[in-house]
Protein backbone atom coordinates (compact mmCIF):
# COMPACT_ATOMS: atom_id res chain seq x y z
CA UNK A 1 0.00 0.00 0.00
CA UNK A 2 1.39 3.66 -0.94
CA UNK A 3 2.29 5.53 2.10
CA UNK A 4 0.55 8.84 2.23
CA UNK A 5 2.61 11.92 1.47
CA UNK A 6 1.89 14.14 4.49
CA UNK A 7 4.24 18.01 4.33
CA UNK A 8 4.65 19.62 7.82
CA UNK A 9 5.42 22.84 7.34
CA UNK A 10 6.44 24.76 10.97
CA UNK A 11 9.09 26.58 11.96
CA UNK A 12 9.70 24.44 15.38
CA UNK A 13 12.17 21.99 14.36
CA UNK A 14 12.22 19.85 17.54
CA UNK A 15 8.35 19.71 16.84
CA UNK A 16 7.97 18.87 13.73
CA UNK A 17 11.02 16.47 13.51
CA UNK A 18 8.70 14.36 16.71
CA UNK A 19 5.83 14.42 14.44
CA UNK A 20 7.65 12.87 11.47
CA UNK A 21 9.36 10.59 13.77
CA UNK A 22 5.80 9.15 15.76
CA UNK A 23 4.10 9.69 12.00
CA UNK A 24 6.57 7.40 10.27
CA UNK A 25 6.60 4.89 13.21
CA UNK A 26 3.12 3.71 12.04
CA UNK A 27 4.73 2.65 8.65
CA UNK A 28 1.34 4.50 6.85
CA UNK A 29 3.07 8.03 5.91
CA UNK A 30 5.66 9.44 4.63
CA UNK A 31 6.64 12.70 6.28
CA UNK A 32 8.22 15.64 4.72
CA UNK A 33 9.52 18.79 7.19
CA UNK A 34 9.74 22.55 5.64
CA UNK A 35 11.08 24.85 8.32
CA UNK A 36 11.40 28.11 6.55
CA UNK A 37 7.98 29.45 5.61
CA UNK A 38 9.57 31.47 2.57
CA UNK A 39 10.16 28.76 0.52
CA UNK A 40 6.81 26.53 1.80
CA UNK A 41 4.84 26.90 -1.81
CA UNK A 42 7.89 25.96 -3.64
CA UNK A 43 8.53 22.41 -1.14
CA UNK A 44 4.32 22.05 -1.65
CA UNK A 45 4.82 21.97 -5.61
CA UNK A 46 7.98 19.66 -5.66
CA UNK A 47 6.90 17.37 -3.47
CA UNK A 48 3.06 17.56 -4.15
CA UNK A 49 1.69 16.04 -0.54
CA UNK A 50 -1.61 14.20 0.10
CA UNK A 51 -1.95 16.66 3.08
CA UNK A 52 -0.37 19.72 4.46
CA UNK A 53 -0.18 20.37 8.25
CA UNK A 54 0.65 23.81 8.87
CA UNK A 55 1.43 26.22 11.64
CA UNK A 56 -0.09 29.55 11.41
CA UNK A 57 2.46 32.25 13.36
CA UNK A 58 5.99 31.91 11.88
CA UNK A 59 8.41 34.24 11.04
CA UNK A 60 8.67 36.15 7.40
CA UNK A 61 5.67 34.20 6.29
CA UNK A 62 2.49 32.82 8.12
CA UNK A 63 0.31 30.44 7.57
CA UNK A 64 -2.91 32.27 6.40
CA UNK A 65 -0.70 34.05 3.60
CA UNK A 66 0.84 30.22 2.41
CA UNK A 67 -3.00 29.02 2.25
CA UNK A 68 -3.71 31.72 -0.55
CA UNK A 69 -0.50 30.86 -2.40
CA UNK A 70 -1.52 27.23 -2.60
CA UNK A 71 -4.98 28.12 -3.36
CA UNK A 72 -4.23 30.36 -6.19
CA UNK A 73 -1.61 27.91 -7.77
CA UNK A 74 -3.20 25.20 -10.17
CA UNK A 75 -1.10 22.67 -9.25
CA UNK A 76 -1.44 22.33 -5.64
CA UNK A 77 -4.58 24.15 -5.45
CA UNK A 78 -6.69 20.86 -4.24
CA UNK A 79 -4.47 19.40 -1.27
CA UNK A 80 -6.20 19.41 1.80
CA UNK A 81 -4.35 21.51 4.41
CA UNK A 82 -5.15 21.32 8.18
CA UNK A 83 -3.99 24.38 10.84
CA UNK A 84 -2.12 23.13 13.61
CA UNK A 85 -1.47 25.47 16.02
CA UNK A 86 -0.58 26.84 19.30
CA UNK A 87 -3.17 29.69 18.67
CA UNK A 88 -6.54 27.76 19.21
CA UNK A 89 -7.54 25.82 22.22
CA UNK A 90 -8.54 22.65 22.38
CA UNK A 91 -12.40 24.33 23.13
CA UNK A 92 -12.18 26.29 20.25
CA UNK A 93 -11.09 23.92 17.42
CA UNK A 94 -12.60 20.44 19.05
CA UNK A 95 -9.79 18.35 18.48
CA UNK A 96 -11.29 15.79 15.90
CA UNK A 97 -10.49 18.34 13.20
CA UNK A 98 -12.71 21.61 13.85
CA UNK A 99 -13.76 24.08 11.47
CA UNK A 100 -13.01 27.39 12.12
CA UNK A 101 -13.73 30.43 9.64
CA UNK A 102 -13.89 27.53 7.07
CA UNK A 103 -10.37 25.83 7.58
CA UNK A 104 -9.77 22.88 9.93
CA UNK A 105 -7.81 23.17 12.88
CA UNK A 106 -5.92 20.78 15.10
CA UNK A 107 -5.04 22.51 18.27
CA UNK A 108 -1.43 22.34 19.73
CA UNK A 109 -0.67 20.26 21.51
CA UNK A 110 -2.86 16.97 20.30
CA UNK A 111 -2.32 13.72 21.11
CA UNK A 112 -0.33 11.40 17.81
CA UNK A 113 -3.98 9.67 18.18
CA UNK A 114 -6.08 12.71 17.78
CA UNK A 115 -3.29 13.94 14.69
CA UNK A 116 -3.90 10.84 12.80
CA UNK A 117 -7.68 10.95 13.05
CA UNK A 118 -7.70 14.26 11.93
CA UNK A 119 -5.20 13.08 8.73
CA UNK A 120 -7.09 9.79 7.97
CA UNK A 121 -10.37 11.61 7.86
CA UNK A 122 -8.73 14.19 5.06
CA UNK A 123 -7.35 11.39 3.36
CA UNK A 124 -10.83 9.48 3.33
CA UNK A 125 -11.90 12.55 1.72
CA UNK B 1 -35.47 62.08 58.17
CA UNK B 2 -36.36 65.32 57.14
CA UNK B 3 -36.32 67.85 60.26
CA UNK B 4 -39.14 69.92 60.11
CA UNK B 5 -39.33 72.55 62.94
CA UNK B 6 -42.74 72.57 63.28
CA UNK B 7 -43.32 69.19 62.54
CA UNK B 8 -41.16 67.20 64.39
CA UNK B 9 -41.35 63.12 64.57
CA UNK B 10 -42.25 62.03 68.50
CA UNK B 11 -38.42 60.51 69.50
CA UNK B 12 -38.52 57.43 71.84
CA UNK B 13 -35.66 57.78 74.46
CA UNK B 14 -34.34 55.34 76.31
CA UNK B 15 -32.80 57.06 79.84
CA UNK B 16 -30.06 55.02 81.51
CA UNK B 17 -30.00 56.94 84.77
CA UNK B 18 -29.24 55.01 88.43
CA UNK B 19 -30.41 58.39 90.10
CA UNK B 20 -34.50 58.47 90.68
CA UNK B 21 -34.49 62.45 91.11
CA UNK B 22 -32.37 62.84 87.89
CA UNK B 23 -34.94 61.06 85.93
CA UNK B 24 -37.67 62.70 87.11
CA UNK B 25 -36.13 66.00 85.70
CA UNK B 26 -35.35 64.44 82.68
CA UNK B 27 -38.79 63.14 82.33
CA UNK B 28 -40.18 67.15 83.55
CA UNK B 29 -37.75 69.27 81.12
CA UNK B 30 -38.55 66.71 78.10
CA UNK B 31 -42.58 67.10 78.64
CA UNK B 32 -42.26 70.60 78.84
CA UNK B 33 -39.76 71.53 75.85
CA UNK B 34 -41.05 73.35 73.08
CA UNK B 35 -38.55 71.96 70.72
CA UNK B 36 -40.09 68.14 69.46
CA UNK B 37 -41.80 65.67 71.70
CA UNK B 38 -40.67 62.42 73.28
CA UNK B 39 -41.59 59.36 75.05
CA UNK B 40 -39.16 58.20 77.78
CA UNK B 41 -38.64 55.06 79.48
CA UNK B 42 -36.08 54.96 82.17
CA UNK B 43 -33.51 51.80 83.09
CA UNK B 44 -31.51 52.22 86.26
CA UNK B 45 -28.59 50.30 85.35
CA UNK B 46 -26.51 48.47 82.14
CA UNK B 47 -28.03 45.32 82.08
CA UNK B 48 -31.20 46.27 82.50
CA UNK B 49 -30.70 49.05 79.19
CA UNK B 50 -29.04 46.18 77.21
CA UNK B 51 -32.46 43.84 78.14
CA UNK B 52 -34.72 47.25 76.74
CA UNK B 53 -32.66 47.53 73.84
CA UNK B 54 -32.65 44.07 72.52
CA UNK B 55 -36.79 43.89 73.28
CA UNK B 56 -37.62 47.57 71.80
CA UNK B 57 -36.52 49.94 69.38
CA UNK B 58 -35.70 53.37 70.69
CA UNK B 59 -34.50 56.05 68.42
CA UNK B 60 -31.65 57.61 70.73
CA UNK B 61 -30.06 56.74 74.30
CA UNK B 62 -29.45 59.42 77.41
CA UNK B 63 -26.72 57.62 79.10
CA UNK B 64 -25.59 58.16 82.65
CA UNK B 65 -21.77 57.09 82.85
CA UNK B 66 -22.01 56.20 86.55
CA UNK B 67 -24.34 53.34 86.78
CA UNK B 68 -24.14 50.27 89.64
CA UNK B 69 -22.88 47.46 87.10
CA UNK B 70 -20.59 49.67 85.15
CA UNK B 71 -18.58 53.03 85.72
CA UNK B 72 -16.77 55.66 83.15
CA UNK B 73 -16.60 54.85 79.60
CA UNK B 74 -16.60 51.59 80.05
CA UNK B 75 -20.54 52.76 80.18
CA UNK B 76 -20.43 53.43 77.40
CA UNK B 77 -18.07 51.13 75.29
CA UNK B 78 -20.33 48.21 76.45
CA UNK B 79 -23.20 50.24 75.31
CA UNK B 80 -22.08 51.29 72.05
CA UNK B 81 -20.68 47.76 70.82
CA UNK B 82 -23.46 45.98 71.07
CA UNK B 83 -25.55 48.17 69.76
CA UNK B 84 -23.51 50.62 67.48
CA UNK B 85 -26.51 51.53 64.92
CA UNK B 86 -27.72 53.37 68.09
CA UNK B 87 -27.17 57.25 68.52
CA UNK B 88 -25.75 58.01 72.12
CA UNK B 89 -26.08 61.29 74.08
CA UNK B 90 -23.66 60.93 77.39
CA UNK B 91 -25.49 62.70 80.62
CA UNK B 92 -23.39 63.06 83.60
CA UNK B 93 -22.49 64.86 86.62
CA UNK B 94 -18.94 64.11 86.01
CA UNK B 95 -17.35 67.48 84.17
CA UNK B 96 -14.08 66.86 83.04
CA UNK B 97 -13.15 68.34 79.53
CA UNK B 98 -10.98 65.52 78.51
CA UNK B 99 -13.60 62.90 79.26
CA UNK B 100 -16.05 64.62 76.94
CA UNK B 101 -13.87 64.73 74.09
CA UNK B 102 -12.91 61.32 74.43
CA UNK B 103 -16.71 60.35 74.80
CA UNK B 104 -16.98 61.54 71.51
CA UNK B 105 -14.29 59.97 69.78
CA UNK B 106 -15.58 56.64 71.37
CA UNK B 107 -19.08 57.25 69.55
CA UNK B 108 -21.11 59.07 71.39
CA UNK B 109 -23.03 62.08 69.97
CA UNK B 110 -22.50 64.55 72.64
CA UNK B 111 -21.73 65.28 76.36
CA UNK B 112 -24.04 66.75 78.69
CA UNK B 113 -22.77 67.87 81.99
CA UNK B 114 -25.91 67.72 84.35
CA UNK B 115 -27.77 70.60 85.47
CA UNK B 116 -25.90 72.73 82.88
CA UNK B 117 -28.77 72.74 79.91
CA UNK B 118 -31.98 73.73 79.69
CA UNK B 119 -35.29 71.59 78.34
CA UNK B 120 -34.51 73.23 74.85
CA UNK B 121 -30.88 72.77 74.39
CA UNK B 122 -31.35 69.12 75.69
CA UNK B 123 -33.83 68.31 73.06
CA UNK B 124 -31.94 69.68 70.50
CA UNK B 125 -29.13 67.97 71.54
CA UNK B 126 -31.21 64.61 71.09
CA UNK B 127 -32.57 65.17 67.77
CA UNK B 128 -29.48 66.07 66.75
CA UNK B 129 -27.77 63.06 67.76
CA UNK B 130 -30.55 60.97 65.69
CA UNK B 131 -29.96 63.15 62.65
CA UNK B 132 -26.05 62.87 62.79
CA UNK B 133 -25.80 59.24 63.72
CA UNK B 134 -28.36 59.01 60.72
CA UNK B 135 -25.69 60.94 58.42
CA UNK B 136 -22.83 58.87 59.83
CA UNK B 137 -24.60 55.63 58.77
CA UNK B 138 -25.08 56.86 55.18
CA UNK B 139 -21.88 57.94 54.78
CA UNK B 140 -20.48 54.29 56.38
CA UNK B 141 -22.54 52.39 53.77
CA UNK B 142 -21.16 55.09 50.98
CA UNK B 143 -17.78 54.48 52.02
CA UNK B 144 -17.90 50.50 52.26
CA UNK B 145 -19.43 50.64 49.02
CA UNK B 146 -17.28 52.70 47.72
CA UNK B 147 -14.27 50.48 48.96
CA UNK B 148 -16.18 47.13 47.59
CA UNK B 149 -16.39 48.74 44.39
CA UNK B 150 -12.64 49.79 44.47
CA UNK B 151 -11.86 46.25 45.38
CA UNK B 152 -13.73 45.16 42.54
CA UNK B 153 -12.19 47.43 40.37
CA UNK B 154 -8.96 46.21 40.99
CA UNK B 155 -9.99 42.94 41.15
CA UNK B 156 -10.77 43.34 37.30
CA UNK B 157 -7.80 45.16 36.94
CA UNK B 158 -5.73 42.19 37.94
CA UNK B 159 -7.93 39.88 35.86
CA UNK B 160 -7.12 41.73 32.95
CA UNK B 161 -3.83 41.75 33.24
CA UNK B 162 -3.17 38.50 33.79
CA UNK B 163 -5.33 37.19 31.61
CA UNK B 164 -3.18 39.47 28.53
CA UNK B 165 -0.29 37.76 30.26
CA UNK B 166 -1.09 34.49 30.47
CA UNK B 167 -2.47 34.41 26.80
CA UNK B 168 0.42 35.61 25.51
CA UNK B 169 2.79 33.69 27.90
CA UNK B 170 0.51 30.35 26.82
CA UNK B 171 0.81 30.45 23.57
CA UNK B 172 4.66 30.82 24.09
CA UNK B 173 4.85 27.93 26.15
CA UNK B 174 2.27 25.21 23.71
CA UNK B 175 4.83 25.03 21.13
CA UNK B 176 7.34 23.36 23.23
CA UNK B 177 5.52 21.13 25.38
CA UNK B 178 3.27 19.84 21.90
CA UNK B 179 7.21 18.62 20.91
CA UNK B 180 7.46 17.26 24.38
CA UNK B 181 4.09 15.49 24.10
CA UNK B 182 5.06 13.96 20.72
CA UNK B 183 9.09 13.27 22.01
CA UNK B 184 7.28 11.59 24.80
CA UNK B 185 4.50 9.48 22.48
CA UNK B 186 7.12 8.50 20.40
CA UNK B 187 9.26 7.12 22.87
CA UNK B 188 6.14 4.80 24.45
CA UNK B 189 5.95 3.25 21.20
CA UNK B 190 9.91 2.36 20.75
CA UNK B 191 9.78 1.39 24.54
CA UNK B 192 6.62 -0.37 24.66
CA UNK B 193 8.66 -4.09 25.17
CA UNK B 194 11.66 -3.15 26.79
CA UNK B 195 11.22 -4.55 30.53
CA UNK B 196 12.92 -1.60 32.88
CA UNK B 197 10.79 0.01 35.19
CA UNK B 198 13.12 2.79 35.04
CA UNK B 199 12.48 3.77 31.65
CA UNK B 200 8.85 3.05 32.15
CA UNK B 201 8.80 5.18 35.72
CA UNK B 202 10.86 8.04 33.84
CA UNK B 203 8.76 8.17 31.02
CA UNK B 204 5.43 8.06 32.96
CA UNK B 205 6.80 11.05 35.55
CA UNK B 206 7.51 13.32 32.64
CA UNK B 207 4.16 12.39 30.30
CA UNK B 208 2.51 13.73 33.48
CA UNK B 209 4.40 16.75 34.01
CA UNK B 210 3.61 17.35 30.81
CA UNK B 211 0.33 16.53 30.99
CA UNK B 212 -0.47 18.95 34.02
CA UNK B 213 1.53 21.67 32.23
CA UNK B 214 -0.92 21.31 29.66
CA UNK B 215 -3.64 21.36 31.82
CA UNK B 216 -2.08 25.02 33.76
CA UNK B 217 -2.39 26.48 30.17
CA UNK B 218 -5.46 25.35 29.52
CA UNK B 219 -6.99 27.00 32.44
CA UNK B 220 -5.08 30.17 31.68
CA UNK B 221 -6.57 30.34 28.25
CA UNK B 222 -10.17 29.59 29.60
CA UNK B 223 -9.32 32.82 31.67
CA UNK B 224 -7.97 35.14 29.05
CA UNK B 225 -10.53 34.20 26.40
CA UNK B 226 -13.39 34.67 28.58
CA UNK B 227 -15.41 37.10 27.17
CA UNK B 228 -16.55 35.64 24.09
CA UNK B 229 -19.48 33.70 24.79
CA UNK B 230 -21.50 31.53 22.76
CA UNK B 231 -25.19 32.26 24.18
CA UNK B 232 -28.51 30.25 23.79
CA UNK B 233 -31.81 29.76 25.29
CA UNK B 234 -30.57 26.66 27.54
CA UNK B 235 -32.46 24.58 30.01
CA UNK B 236 -30.11 25.19 33.11
CA UNK B 237 -31.40 21.21 34.76
CA UNK B 238 -30.01 19.70 31.56
CA UNK B 239 -26.88 20.97 31.71
CA UNK B 240 -26.79 20.52 35.17
CA UNK B 241 -27.78 17.31 34.64
CA UNK B 242 -25.26 16.81 31.88
CA UNK B 243 -22.03 18.41 34.10
CA UNK B 244 -23.23 15.63 37.29
CA UNK B 245 -22.55 12.55 34.93
CA UNK B 246 -18.78 13.94 34.57
CA UNK B 247 -18.57 13.32 38.57
CA UNK B 248 -21.09 10.51 39.30
CA UNK B 249 -18.03 7.95 39.66
CA UNK B 250 -16.23 9.99 42.06
CA UNK B 251 -19.68 10.23 44.21
CA UNK B 252 -19.90 6.53 44.26
CA UNK B 253 -16.16 6.15 45.14
CA UNK B 254 -16.37 8.53 47.77
CA UNK B 255 -19.98 7.56 48.82
CA UNK B 256 -21.78 10.81 48.39
CA UNK B 257 -25.08 10.98 47.61
CA UNK B 258 -26.41 13.22 44.91
CA UNK B 259 -29.83 14.65 45.89
CA UNK B 260 -31.30 16.66 43.32
CA UNK B 261 -34.56 19.08 43.74
CA UNK B 262 -35.43 20.59 39.95
CA UNK B 263 -38.16 23.37 39.32
CA UNK B 264 -39.34 21.60 35.81
CA UNK B 265 -41.23 24.63 34.73
CA UNK B 266 -38.49 26.76 34.74
CA UNK B 267 -38.14 28.99 31.97
CA UNK B 268 -35.24 28.70 29.21
CA UNK B 269 -31.68 31.10 30.35
CA UNK B 270 -29.54 33.11 27.88
CA UNK B 271 -25.90 31.22 28.72
CA UNK B 272 -23.45 29.74 27.05
CA UNK B 273 -23.62 26.16 28.28
CA UNK B 274 -20.24 24.95 28.13
CA UNK B 275 -18.85 27.90 30.13
CA UNK B 276 -21.87 26.88 32.44
CA UNK B 277 -21.71 23.40 32.71
CA UNK B 278 -17.68 24.32 33.68
CA UNK B 279 -18.78 26.22 36.17
CA UNK B 280 -21.50 23.79 37.86
CA UNK B 281 -18.12 21.16 37.51
CA UNK B 282 -15.74 23.23 39.29
CA UNK B 283 -18.23 23.89 42.60
CA UNK B 284 -19.25 20.43 42.26
CA UNK B 285 -16.19 18.83 42.61
CA UNK B 286 -15.27 21.95 45.35
CA UNK B 287 -18.14 20.34 47.33
CA UNK B 288 -16.79 16.71 46.40
CA UNK B 289 -13.50 17.76 47.57
CA UNK B 290 -14.41 18.64 50.94
CA UNK B 291 -16.29 15.41 51.28
CA UNK B 292 -13.99 12.96 51.38
CA UNK B 293 -15.30 11.29 53.60
CA UNK B 294 -19.05 10.80 52.16
CA UNK B 295 -21.52 13.01 52.72
CA UNK B 296 -24.75 14.79 50.66
CA UNK B 297 -24.70 16.85 47.31
CA UNK B 298 -28.04 18.63 46.88
CA UNK B 299 -28.56 20.72 44.14
CA UNK B 300 -31.63 22.99 43.73
CA UNK B 301 -32.57 24.73 40.85
CA UNK B 302 -35.88 27.46 41.25
CA UNK B 303 -37.44 30.55 39.91
CA UNK B 304 -38.35 33.69 41.99
CA UNK B 305 -38.94 37.44 42.29
CA UNK B 306 -35.48 38.72 42.93
CA UNK B 307 -34.71 40.26 46.31
CA UNK B 308 -31.97 42.25 48.07
CA UNK B 309 -31.11 39.04 50.10
CA UNK B 310 -30.71 36.91 47.13
CA UNK B 311 -27.47 39.63 47.09
CA UNK B 312 -24.45 37.64 46.93
CA UNK B 313 -24.13 36.86 50.24
CA UNK B 314 -20.77 37.99 51.19
CA UNK B 315 -20.24 39.56 47.69
CA UNK B 316 -21.04 43.25 46.74
CA UNK B 317 -24.11 44.45 45.82
CA UNK B 318 -25.16 43.71 42.03
CA UNK B 319 -26.14 46.72 39.84
CA UNK B 320 -27.76 44.03 37.36
CA UNK B 321 -30.37 43.08 39.51
CA UNK B 322 -33.71 44.99 40.69
CA UNK B 323 -35.66 43.51 43.87
CA UNK B 324 -38.95 42.23 41.59
CA UNK B 325 -37.06 40.77 38.44
CA UNK B 326 -37.33 37.47 37.57
CA UNK B 327 -34.57 35.28 38.45
CA UNK B 328 -33.14 31.53 38.09
CA UNK B 329 -31.25 30.10 40.81
CA UNK B 330 -29.30 27.26 41.23
CA UNK B 331 -27.62 25.94 45.18
CA UNK B 332 -25.09 23.74 45.32
CA UNK B 333 -25.04 22.47 48.74
CA UNK B 334 -22.57 20.15 50.20
CA UNK B 335 -22.21 18.58 53.86
CA UNK B 336 -18.34 18.68 53.95
CA UNK B 337 -15.79 20.56 56.09
CA UNK B 338 -17.14 24.25 54.95
CA UNK B 339 -14.93 27.04 54.62
CA UNK B 340 -12.54 28.67 56.86
CA UNK B 341 -14.38 32.24 56.98
CA UNK B 342 -10.83 34.09 56.80
CA UNK B 343 -10.69 32.63 53.36
CA UNK B 344 -14.36 33.22 52.40
CA UNK B 345 -13.22 36.55 51.54
CA UNK B 346 -10.40 35.15 49.33
CA UNK B 347 -11.87 32.26 47.40
CA UNK B 348 -12.78 33.84 44.13
CA UNK B 349 -9.19 35.65 43.75
CA UNK B 350 -7.34 34.52 41.06
CA UNK B 351 -4.48 32.21 41.93
CA UNK B 352 -5.78 30.87 45.72
CA UNK B 353 -6.04 27.88 45.72
CA UNK B 354 -5.94 25.47 49.12
CA UNK B 355 -5.08 22.55 47.15
CA UNK B 356 -1.75 23.37 46.13
CA UNK B 357 -0.17 20.56 47.41
CA UNK B 358 -2.86 18.27 44.93
CA UNK B 359 -1.85 20.42 42.19
CA UNK B 360 -4.43 23.29 42.03
CA UNK B 361 -4.27 26.13 40.18
CA UNK B 362 -6.54 28.54 41.97
CA UNK B 363 -7.97 29.72 38.83
CA UNK B 364 -11.50 27.51 39.10
CA UNK B 365 -13.30 30.25 41.26
CA UNK B 366 -12.00 32.95 39.49
CA UNK B 367 -13.04 31.51 36.07
CA UNK B 368 -16.31 30.30 37.56
CA UNK B 369 -16.81 34.69 38.62
CA UNK B 370 -15.41 35.92 35.51
CA UNK B 371 -17.99 33.83 33.18
CA UNK B 372 -20.97 34.59 35.62
CA UNK B 373 -20.05 37.97 35.36
CA UNK B 374 -19.72 38.07 31.70
CA UNK B 375 -23.39 36.37 32.11
CA UNK B 376 -24.50 39.18 33.92
CA UNK B 377 -25.08 37.02 36.23
CA UNK B 378 -24.21 36.55 40.39
CA UNK B 379 -22.14 33.57 42.09
CA UNK B 380 -21.88 33.78 46.01
CA UNK B 381 -20.32 30.86 48.27
CA UNK B 382 -20.83 31.09 52.11
CA UNK B 383 -21.15 28.12 55.02
CA UNK B 384 -24.67 26.52 55.98
CA UNK B 385 -26.35 28.16 58.50
CA UNK B 386 -25.89 24.88 60.77
CA UNK B 387 -22.38 24.60 60.29
CA UNK B 388 -22.75 21.54 58.05
CA UNK B 389 -21.11 21.76 55.10
CA UNK B 390 -20.88 25.27 52.00
CA UNK B 391 -23.55 26.08 50.00
CA UNK B 392 -22.49 28.46 46.52
CA UNK B 393 -25.50 29.72 44.60
CA UNK B 394 -25.76 30.94 40.98
CA UNK B 395 -28.57 33.60 40.21
CA UNK B 396 -29.15 34.41 35.95
CA UNK B 397 -31.43 36.53 34.91
CA UNK B 398 -34.41 35.26 33.28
Amino acid sequence: MRKAKILIIDDERGFTEMVKLNLESTNRYRVIVENDSQIALETIIRTQPDIILLDVIMPYKEGPDIVYQVRNHPLVQDIPIIFFTATITKNEASSDCGIVGGHYFLAKPSSVEELIACIESHLDD
Amino acid sequence: MQINPGMKRKLSVLVVENNQVDSRMLRGMLEKTTYGSFSLECCECLAKACEALAQHDYDVILLDLNLADSRGLDTLDKIHSKFPHLPIVINTGAYQDNLGLKAITSGAQDYLIKGKYLPYGLSKSLYYAVERKKAEQELKAAYNYLRETQAQLIQAEKINVIGGLASGVAHEVKNPLATIIYGIEFLYTKFEDVEDDQIQVTLKAIHEAATKANRIIKDLLDFASLSALQRKSEDINQVIDHALTLIHHQCDKLSIAIQKRYDETLPLIHIDRNRIEQVILDLTLNAIQSMKKGGQLEIATYQKEYEKEDDGWPGPPSNDFRPGDPVVIVDIADSGSGIGEKLLTKIFDPFFTTKRAEGGVGLGLSIARTIMHNHKGLISIKNRENGAGAQARLIFKV
